[in-house]
């Protein structure tokens, strides 16, 4: 019995193109796209969680009080491992990351060639007994315990060595410190927040040698019994606080989270070394964009297959006569709509096979092809085949199978009253979603633009920054800058410990007057010249001195207005004080410089400092270019570079490009919003092109005998394509208060946003009504030069 | 003796047309026994489809009672009556309804899959019918494929291939020219001869005196007999 349904599904297939290959198109690009996200979503959710010990594994956090700046860290102090294992029975074991330069590249040596490897950790020997790395040589008992040693993954030892033989080969991290390779590990899957190409002994950092309560900087994970609680070790890292650190000092409380939550709940958390970090927020927008399309795409196979039920009702009603009964009848569509689901279902994970490295590269992920034959995502696949079966199946099986058979053979036109203004509701719904769509993504672009262009109050264009990390001789930095002043194309060149995009230094100013703590500031070692690399607009005072005397012990503080207006000066006032910041009690404000935006425009401005006191290291020289052919600028500078630090990678990056990292996952959700919601669109098309050939159908008759009478062509268009465009308007007028709640209510993150204007409103409310119309007319005009004759004439 | 197949008492259609009642078959009273072939006559809108719909059950009396083989159908769940009808009673349609996606073998094949009829014995019965009919080089064509009259022999094995007591024919030679009909009604009267009981509506006096049996209607009465 079921061949004979497929045999005649296949048939039916086969016997319209049109139809079918409408309906498999529409169904193939939402299936693909469901396709990818899912993958996407599974992805995301499968962070971690190949840890054998996954369950017991938590990472420590920092949480500061309100009066410091109240965020919350991914890192703890060097102390808070060693100690607590001892303090706390609890925790079996922990382990301490330290990214090296706090997240700055490394420039690796191997005496033949140099490397920038931007993932390497220092780490305890405990990491074997916590994460599961496999040893493909070594032991891993051993591999991270003395100073000057390292593991690394086969991956980059092949990159570094040409073999993953690598036991024993040597390499210098920033030409100061030797490293002996004593193990190689098989790669970690691109599912894990363990991203690390190289772990060299936590031995070997100067963390491991002067441990201290205060300088919260290591990435710390513990290995807890099994059924600890959270609470409960919560309270006991308090107890342990307490116990070790004074009450004035502990700036900070201890907290933990779960290793299954690292990956997607870490967007408040600062400082997380890893490269990879979810949001699920992303992965929620992304679940609901897939349901949504896949919603759209069954409400249109469910108005393409109505649309036939005049022809395929005489089949119904012949079938019925011959004893073919309601529940025959359904098994019979379902069977057909399973078989088009399926076709569908394999050319969607094809076309998403081949789209995979073109969506990796918009989302910022690293999926693998092999997930999509794992036995998770088949049984989903399996299950997307059901639901997709019974939800667009349904309607077509109920509906038809329950025509009257009488009514069918005697010719009588089916649709009741109630079929037909289902099937408007559901292209209501397919536009009104779709209306949706594109509102969303173009509030998130025209925010996104608003950023770009936003005065940020300092200059990012065409200011390179070069990292200076690896030069050890300060002279040779010294050199480097002459160098470059140099050349024609460069007009300015300063060093700085950072610059706005990138964290610098945080640190407290205190305002005497008041005892409220402090408040967070961010402070930048920097040269004078940094201030005007970056056009920083001065509005009281002058900049830091050009150059700084051999043992002066006199600090100059350059700081923004909101510093002054914490401390309750105008900027005028505020030159020549004394100021409460840095580890000096001899600093004194020299120049006030206008609020700037360092940070994502996500924050209100907050406190800014530059300084010369000598706590940290410039590790950035800023360069700023007169021309705009950037590939030639960059190879003199290249050049220049090269000369004077030979052994040096050139590791460069621009500001305006650190900038747009800031915004990255709105970007990559809207990029692929916007690419999604383009197809949703068009798959919508599809649907009401289907019902638009069912009304012509429904009515040819009526035309028919119109056109007798006399009416135009004109005439009947307008006379058909009215009803839909009424039905447009109706979504159109559902969809935009929803649209503009759910941006508005997207827009609140940001401290800087844009209302939301009328413009998208107007332009999606034109363009789907242009595409309905377009789509309409088709049919419509079909229709309407039929020749009567043909619809008038009765079997 | 011969057995009753069926028989109607004082059955009535109505169908509501605005506030009014309309009766489109009034008071109808009939007995038809086993190897009848009657032929019902009549002008368009006389009623004779609406009776042919009610006897076949695809359609429903509203009043009267309705026997048939001895069960009360006016009375009977709908899942019973369709079961009556699948056994019983074969349909033969003026526009052939043959089920455009199928060949000919599949078309006179469909009833038995609802009858959940064992492969083997489908194909058996299936080559009987094509065997009898003639059609058996034209089992892979598609009804589009064939000339009316074809269609129509397939549509009546169609009919047949469920062993019906009953066949219930409307204008079956409607669309059809004068040497098709002639063919078709020939081969009504020798089914009839082999014993299935006929009804059949038509305009043609010709066709009717293929029947044992002429009805008049006339405003859904029974005018003469």
């Amino acid at each position: 019995m079921i061949r004979s349904y497929i045999k005649i599904a296949w048939r039916n297939i086969k016997g319209s193109p049109l139809f079918s290959s409408i309906n498999i198109l529409g169904l193939t690009l939402s299936l693909a796209i469901t396709t990818l996200l899912f993958l996407f979503v599974q992805h995301e959710n499968s962070f971690n969680t190949m840890f054998s010990k996954k369950d017991q594994i938590y990472r420590v956090l920092t949480e500061t009080s309100e009066s410091y700046d109240n965020t919350t860290y991914a890192t703890a102090p060097a102390m808070v491992a060693p100690t607590s294992i001892e303090d706390i029975p609890e925790i079996i074991d922990a382990v301490r990351f330290l990214k090296h330069g706090f997240g700055e590249p490394a420039y690796i040596s191997t005496g033949t060639s140099e490397f920038i490897e931007s993932s390497l950790y220092y780490a305890d020997s405990s990491l074997f007994r916590i994460f599961d790395f496999k040893l493909t040589q070594g032991i891993a008992n051993k591999a991270l315990v003395k100073p000057n040693t390292g593991i690394i993954s086969k991956t980059t030892a092949i990159r570094y060595f040409g073999t993953d033989q690598a036991i024993g080969k040597l390499f210098k991290i920033d030409d100061r410190i030797d490293i002996e390779i004593t193990g190689v590990f098989q790669d970690l899957p691109t599912n894990t927040t363990l991203d690390g190409n190289i772990y060299v002994s936590f031995t070997t950092s100067f963390f491991s040698r002067r441990p201290t309560w205060s300088n919260a900087s290591l990435e710390t994970y513990i290995l807890t019994a099994k059924g600890s609680k959270d609470s409960a070790l919560k309270s006991k890292l308090k107890q342990m606080l307490d116990k070790h650190v004074d009450k004035e000092s502990q700036w900070y409380t201890l907290n933990v989270q779960d290793l299954g939550k690292v990956h997607l709940y870490s967007n408040e958390i600062e400082n997380g070394y890893s490269s990879r970090k979810g949001s699920i927020e992303q992965v929620k927008s992304l679940s609901w964009l897939a349901l949504l399309i896949l919603i759209i795409a069954c409400i249109n196979y469910m108005n393409l297959t109505t649309a036939r039920s005049q022809k395929r009702s005489r089949e119904v009603g012949v079938s019925k006569t011959l004893g073919a009964s309601v529940s025959n009848l359904m098994i019979r569509f379902y069977a057909e709509t399973g078989l088009i689901t399926a076709i569908s279902i394999s050319l969607g994970v094809g076309l998403a096979l081949l789209c995979l490295p073109f969506f990796n590269q918009i989302a910022g992920k690293e999926i693998p092809d092999s997930m999509l034959w794992s036995a998770t995502f088949i049984i989903t696949l399996v299950a997307i085949w059901a639901i997709t079966t019974l939800l667009a199946g349904s309607y077509p099986a109920i509906y038809m199978s329950s025509l009257s058979a009488k009514k069918i053979l005697s010719g009588g036109k089916i649709g009741t009253y109630w079929s037909t203004n289902v099937r408007k509701g559901l292209v209501v719904m397919q536009f009104g979603a779709s209306t949706l769509l594109i509102i969303g993504v173009f509030v998130i672009y025209n925010q996104l633009k608003y950023i770009q262009d936003k005065d940020l109050g300092f200059d990012t264009e065409q200011v390179m920054a070069i990292s200076i990390n690896g030069i050890n001789e300060a002279n040779n930095v010294k050199v480097l800058e002459q160098e470059l002043a140099k050349l024609s194309i460069v007009s300015n060149v300063a060093s700085a410990q950072g610059f706005p995009g990138k964290t610098v230094s945080g640190r407290m100013v205190q305002n005497p007057l008041e005892d409220d703590g402090g408040m967070a500031v961010q402070t930048n070692r920097a040269d004078a010249e940094a201030l005007n690399v970056m056009g920083l607009r001065f509005i009281a005072g002058k900049n830091l001195p050009l150059v700084k005397k051999e043992g002066d012990s006199l600090i100059d503080v350059v700081v923004n207005k909101k510093i002054v207006d914490y401390l309750g000066y105008t900027p005028e006032e505020a030159i020549g004080k004394h100021i409460q910041m840095l580890p000096s009690n001899n600093a004194f404000i020299v120049g006030v410089v206008e609020d700037f935006n360092y940070a994502s425009l996500r924050e209100p401005i907050g406190a800014y400092a530059f300084h010369n006191l000598s706590t940290e290291y410039k590790e950035y020289m800023l360069v700023k270019m007169k021309v705009t052919d950037l590939n030639q600028s960059i190879s003199s500078i290249e050049e220049s570079f090269k000369k004077v630090v030979p052994n040096v990678p050139f590791d460069y990056s621009f500001l305006d490009q650190n900038i747009e990292q800031l915004y990255i996952e709105e970007k990559q959700t809207a990029t692929i919003g916007m690419i999604f919601s383009l197809l949703a669109i068009f798959v919508a098309c599809l649907g009401l092109f289907g019902l638009a050939a069912f009304t012509a159908e429904q009515r040819d008759k009526e035309i028919g005998i119109r056109k007798v009478l006399g009416a135009s062509v004109v005439g009947i268009v307008k006379l058909l394509s009215a009803d839909f465009i009424k039905l447009v308007a109706i979504a159109l007028l559902i969809a935009f208060p929803l649209a503009y709640y759910v941006m508005n209510n997207w827009l609140q993150d940001f401290a800087y946003r844009i209302n939301i204007s009328w413009h998208p409103f107007v332009f999606t409310g034109l363009c789907a009504l242009g595409i309905a119309m377009f789509t309409v007319s088709f049919q419509a005009i079909k229709a309407a030069i039929a020749n009567p004759v043909d619809s008038l004439k009765t079997e | 003796m011969i057995n009753t197949l069926l028989s109607l008492n004082e059955a009535t259609r109505t169908v509501n047309s605005g506030s009014n009642k309309v009766a489109l078959l009034d008071n109808i009273d009939l007995q038809v026994k086993e190897g009848e072939f009657i032929s019902l006559m009549g002008p368009s809108g006389s009623g004779k489809s609406t009776l042919l719909n009610c006897i076949g059950m695809l359609d429903n009396f509203t009043g009267g009672g309705y026997t048939f083989l001895g069960e009360p159908v006016h009375s009977m769940k709908e899942r019973n009556r369709s079961k009556l009808y699948k056994e019983y009673i074969g349909f033969v349609f003026q526009a052939y309804h043959l089920i455009d996606e199928l060949t000919v073998y599949e078309n006179i094949e469909t009833p038995l899959l609802y009858k959940n009829v064992k492969s083997s014995e489908r194909k058996a019965m299936v080559a009987d019918m094509l065997d009898r009919f003639n059609i058996v080089g034209k089992k892979d064509l598609f009804p589009i494929q064939l000339s009316g009259g074809q269609q129509q022999l397939v549509g009546i094995a169609r009919a047949l291939i469920g062993k019906p007591k009953l066949i219930l024919a409307d204008e079956p030679t409607g669309n059809l020219n004068s040497k098709q009909s002639t063919d078709i009604m020939e081969l009504f009267s020798q089914l009839n001869k082999e014993g299935v009981t006929i009804i059949q509506a038509t305009h043609s006096e010709n066709n009717a005196s293929y029947g044992s049996r002429i009805i008049n209607l006339l405003d859904g009465k029974i005018v003469s007999e």
